[in-house]
């Protein structure tokens, strides 16, 4: 888990091409430990401050998870199978992996506007009071675009 | 089949209305008040803590977080606590926490340790059942409310309400809602925690409002097609699939900020 993350740079659309919306997709996230918002930012400085906020410039959108806190049943209980019987009518189990959708439009159009053409991920994770928090986990990111 | 709810079709008189938490009359706020309190005394299923019990502990977890059932599960969820009420209090409602209201952290209603009166304020915390408690010594609700500031905006709910794909939709609503669990409950109250969230009577205000966006979110993209085999999903434990969920008029309720009706020939 870790309270803060840095991705590789992304491939940003083209801006001599209209585009309509852009959604950052976060796959696989984990919600087994606590609440708490993911803020992110794209194209900031490798330096960017853990206080960053929404007014600074390369605030691109939020996302909040809801966490389960802990693991209220004995041991196992909260092991999300990797398995599933296609047979399986059960609901799938309380902890398997969420998706977050953070639509990120005007950030990438401000980043386009400039003449970036890749633009790196920081994720600042923050817990309810504002603290740091290592709660976060996904497995992957990817940029949608819509023309 | 669509998405979309059905503008209120039945007659409008046997609808029942719920109401902004801001804005319930005298009466209709200690109606609530008393059906929370007489079901805080019954001890089964009937019971307010049965009912809290079933989003997280005691086991099993019921809800559906992260999940595409999320808002049918909750609707399903809301109804069914709203119709215990109701057997505690005909007619009473659940009513909606407009948190866009940046005026105040929570309605008044739900604020203070004691009513006007100067009794306990059923709607400020709740007992918390032993088989629910995280620690032995959590007997009742705590909430550790954070700055106005981080609440959705009025902005950021109409760029929600502006997607027209029902599961992007669902996605960032739900993102909303679990910043508010944060905004209520802090790094330790029950708000911020699946397992016990329920317990805290402002939860239900709360999904009250996700419904209601959800709502108004049908009202606006009536077209909207899901997939069969999403609508054949079971809702456990409540004895309802997806597609029962879509019309909250069949379900008994609208959220209208205001109706006006007046008998017709056939009637006058």
């Amino acid at each position: 888990m870790l309270d803060r993350f840095r991705s590789k740079p992304l491939e940003l659309p083209d801006p001599e091409h209209r585009i309509d919306r852009v959604d950052l997709a976060f796959y696989d996230v984990d919600h087994s430990a606590g609440t708490f918002e993911a803020r992110i930012f794209l194209g900031a400085p490798r330096n960017l401050r853990r206080d960053a906020g929404i007014d600074h410039p390369a605030y691109a959108g939020s996302f909040y998870v809801f966490g389960h806190d802990r693991c209220p049943g004995e041991e196992g209980h909260c092991h999300v199978p990797t398995d599933r019987d296609p047979f399986d009518l059960r609901l799938p189990h309380h902890l398997e992996p969420a998706t977050a959708l953070v639509t990120v439009t005007a950030a990438v159009e401000r980043l386009g506007g400039a003449g970036k053409r890749k633009a790196a991920v920081d994720v600042i994770v923050h817990g309810p009071d504002g603290e740091a928090l290592k709660a976060l986990d996904f497995s992957h990111l990817r940029l949608l675009t819509y023309a | 089949m669509t998405v979309a709810a059905k503008h209120p079709a039945r007659a409008p008189v046997r609808l029942r209305h719920r109401r902004s938490a801001r804005r319930l009359s005298e009466g209709q706020l200690a109606e609530l008040r008393e059906a929370i309190t007489q079901a805080q005394k019954i001890g089964d299923d009937r019971g307010y803590q049965y009912w809290a019990g079933i989003h997280g502990m005691p086991l099993p977890i019921y809800c559906q977080h992260g999940s595409e059932l999320f808002l049918p599960w909750h609707r399903a969820y809301l109804y069914f606590f709203e119709k215990a009420l109701q057997d505690r209090v005909p007619g009473v409602t659940l009513p909606w926490w407009d948190w866009r209201d940046h005026e105040e952290a929570l309605p008044a209603a739900y604020a203070r340790a004691r009513t006007a009166g100067g009794k306990a304020n059923p709607l400020y915390s709740s007992p918390i059942q032993p088989s629910g408690r995280r620690q032995a010594d959590e007997k009742r609700t705590t909430r550790e409310l954070q700055d106005v500031r981080l609440l959705p905006t009025a902005e950021q709910v109409r760029q929600v309400r502006a997607n027209r794909d029902y599961f992007t939709f669902q996605t960032q609503l739900e993102s909303l809602h679990n910043g508010v669990h944060g905004f209520v409950g802090g790094a330790g109250g029950a708000m911020s925690s699946v397992l016990i969230s329920a317990y805290d009577p402002i939860f239900w205000a709360h999904h009250c409002m996700i419904d209601r966006l959800w709502y108004l979110w049908q009202l606006d993209h009536p077209g909207a097609q899901l997939p069969a085999a999403y609508l054949d999903q079971a809702l456990p434990p409540f004895p309802m699939r997806v597609r029962d969920t879509l019309d909250v008029t069949a379900l008994g309720y609208d959220y209208a900020a205001g109706t006006a009706a007046v008998p017709g020939p056939r009637r006058a």
